[in-house]
């Protein structure tokens, strides 16, 4: 029972998002029969993959880093960035726009991998002032204020419903993450990553770029996040500063639920993209249910705490001491962070 | 040094590393371009306006120095500070029907409870610190929402319970300053004698530094993780209390960059990211600094992005300042 319990534990990561993907999506189905009077259609199938192109865009951003054993706090305020900056030059020519987007986004993401790998800075603090820093710049190049796009046929087209549940938007987002998770599976760049996430020294002496790869993710990374920035500002219409950190927060909980550990070494694009579909389903079922607004944050807050938890190293061992000592507490020395850990697969 | 003249002898490294020395001058000149500036606004080197930065100081630092001992724990930072200093804002005017003695201990306790559950399960579970500060602040949200109906608390109309709180203190000298700024002093002295005097102190360094070795030396680990979590959640707290008092209302918008702007301090004051090193002075001077060159903007007519822009680039220069002086100096 307890060997199946640890295999399950192991090898479980990567069918777990599409499994909990499944599952909530045949809920979500059912929510007009569980829930009397709410409906389901069309409408709320092109909001959850509107999300994909918004927020699962930033969620693969910081998710890449997390695979590489890395944490990309910065995606959040990038991620504001982009879409201020696309507003703000992208009038005449929304590709223009996008680019000078993508371009800052490169050249931010550079700045931090450089730092990241030259110096061997913790990327928690490097990226925690590239969160302030590039936060402020969004406010000074806004004036602090709502930006309105001036070429609202742009959203428009973006948005249009195709087939009913897909739109321009959506379908760019679905390509990059195909994109993305093609090149993880047909070429080697995927498992260098994971290598790099699990164990660095060995994934060096195996002949993995480590620096090179570690600068490119961040690169990727902040490409990604501000490109989602300027698809968003083109939809909405306009660009705000704004000092909330619920993007970070989405994103970090998807990645979670996508599969990627903190600790690294795991997880692909298409597990990401389970876990954004999954979270979004979870956000977008609230509205239907009528639910209250304290429900936005209260089931996502305990879905992470599950996760959390089944993630944490030491949580079987506390489950074999207290079965051990039958009743007996066992106390916080049982928490060996030694013996414990597991070994990352 | 015994000298070995047959052997010729290498010429003598440096002392200091060449790129640390452009780092030490190119910081110097930062500080130096600062003082200039400083000198040039009017009105920033008086005592009025030293008064009104630590006064500025006074709820900032208290987030500061709670974010020093979640990094000297190593569990780099938390992100749900500023939820938590909301809601005990709320549950110190919602406690004050049953006395203002209830409402402080009653609130400095529960916010010493709600971090002391999160170090629980990073201390015993070794689950991630940042992960479950982002759930339980996830949590926090929820029920203050549920609980509140979304609505902003105020004390009961004539309660003057709190008003001891706001008071100013005129002292000699410096002058006048609000009860908060001695305080966050005076938590900053008995946070100093706990971690330096007491075996939990020392033990809490060990921790941070290296789990495994701290555990292998018979410390037990996941309750320094706790005991570091509960004085957290008491700083927090109190700060709570202070919030409560001082705006006279409760809601979810008190104070929300109180957690960056208290990990920003606690990283400029030095205290490493990483753990095991840095003193809970250190936050405190790291946000007295920020504040005090927020301060310097503001009297200039910068906007609160620039301030904002400022901060992120004095965390980055610090960040690098820090990695440069600590794998450079030992050579």
């Amino acid at each position: 029972m307890s060997s199946l319990l640890v295999t399950l534990r192991h090898r479980s990561h990567l069918v777990r998002p599409f499994v909990l993907l499944g599952v909530l999506f045949v809920v979500f189905l059912l929510l007009p029969i569980l829930h009397p009077g709410s409906t389901v259609g069309t409408v709320n199938f092109k909001t959850v993959l509107e999300i994909l192109a918004s927020l699962g865009l930033v969620t693969l951003a910081l998710g890449l880093t997390m695979i590489a054993g890395e944490f990309d706090l910065s995606v959040s305020s990038t991620f504001l960035l982009g879409g201020m900056l696309a507003v703000q030059t992208g009038t005449h020519s929304p590709v223009g726009g996008a680019l000078v987007a993508v371009g800052v986004g490169l050249v931010v993401g550079i700045a931090q991998g450089l730092l990241i790998t030259k110096l061997k800075i913790n990327s928690m603090a490097v990226t925690l002032g590239g969160f302030i820093a590039l936060l402020g710049l969004v406010f000074v190049i806004s004036g602090s204020n709502s930006v309105r796009y001036g070429n609202a046929a742009v959203g428009d087209r973006l948005d249009q419903p195709i087939l009913g549940i897909f739109s321009v938007r959506i379908f760019i987002a679905i390509a990059i993450f195909v994109v993305i998770a093609a090149i993880f599976m047909a070429t080697t760049l995927g498992r260098d990553l994971r290598a790099a996430g699990s164990d660095r020294k060995a994934s060096r002496v195996a002949g993995v770029r480590v620096p090179l790869l570690i600068v490119g993710v961040f690169a990727l990374s902040a490409m990604l996040a501000s490109f989602a920035g300027a698809l968003q500002g083109y939809s909405l219409g306009f660009a705000a500063p704004d000092q909330s950190v619920a993007p970070l927060i989405f994103a970090t909980t998807a990645t979670l639920l996508g599969g990627v550990p903190l600790s690294g070494g795991r997880g692909n694009p298409l597990g990401i993209a389970a876990g954004v579909l999954s979270l979004a389903l979870v956000t977008e079922a609230i509205p239907i249910l009528h639910s209250a607004e304290y429900v936005n944050s209260l089931v996502p807050a305990l879905l992470l705490l599950i996760v959390v938890l089944v993630d944490a190293p030491y949580v079987l061992r506390w489950w074999k001491v207290l079965k051990a000592r039958r009743g007996s507490r066992p106390g916080l020395r049982g928490a060996d962070p030694g013996a414990a850990a597991p070994a990352a697969d | 040094m015994s000298a070995q003249p047959a052997v010729a002898v290498p010429r003598a490294e440096p002392r200091i590393d060449p790129v640390l020395l452009l780092a030490y001058i190119v910081m110097a000149a930062i500080l130096a371009a600062l003082a200039i500036f400083a000198a040039g606004t009017d009105g920033f080197f008086t005592m009025d306006n030293y008064r009104a930065i630590l006064t500025q100081s006074a709820y900032v630092g208290v987030f500061a120095v709670a974010t020093a001992i979640i990094m000297i724990s190593g569990n780099l930072f938390s992100l749900s500070l500023s939820v938590t200093g909301a809601v005990t804002a709320t549950s110190a005017l919602a406690l004050l029907p049953h006395g203002a003695f209830v409402a402080i201990v009653g609130t400095i306790l529960f916010g010493a409870a709600i971090f002391a559950a999160q170090g629980f399960l990073i201390g015993a579970f070794g689950a991630n610190p940042i992960i479950v500060s982002i759930a339980a602040g996830g949590l926090q949200e929820g029920i203050f929402l549920w609980r509140t109906h979304g609505a902003t608390i105020v004390p009961p109309p004539g309660n003057t319970d709190f008003a001891f709180l706001t008071k100013v203190i005129d002292v000699p000298v410096i002058g006048k300053l609000p009860l908060a700024v001695f305080v966050l002093f005076g938590l900053v002295i008995a946070l100093e004698v706990v971690l330096r005097r007491t075996r939990f102190g020392r033990a809490l360094y060990l921790v941070g530094e290296n789990r495994v070795a701290a555990h292998a030396a018979g410390i037990p680990t996941g309750w320094v993780i706790v005991g570091a979590f509960a004085i957290v959640g008491l700083c927090v707290g109190i700060a709570g209390v202070e919030l409560g008092a001082f705006n006279g209302s409760g809601s979810l918008l008190v104070g929300s960059t109180f957690t960056y702007d208290g990990i920003a301090a606690a990283v400029v004051g030095g205290v490493a990211i990483t753990g095991g090193r840095g003193a809970v002075w250190q936050a405190l001077a790291g946000a007295i600094f920020i504040q005090a060159v927020s301060d310097m903007l503001l009297l200039r007519g910068y906007t609160q992005g620039s301030q904002i822009l400022v901060k992120g680039i004095i965390v980055l220069l610090t960040v690098i300042f820090m990695r440069l002086y600590q794998t450079r100096s030992q050579r």
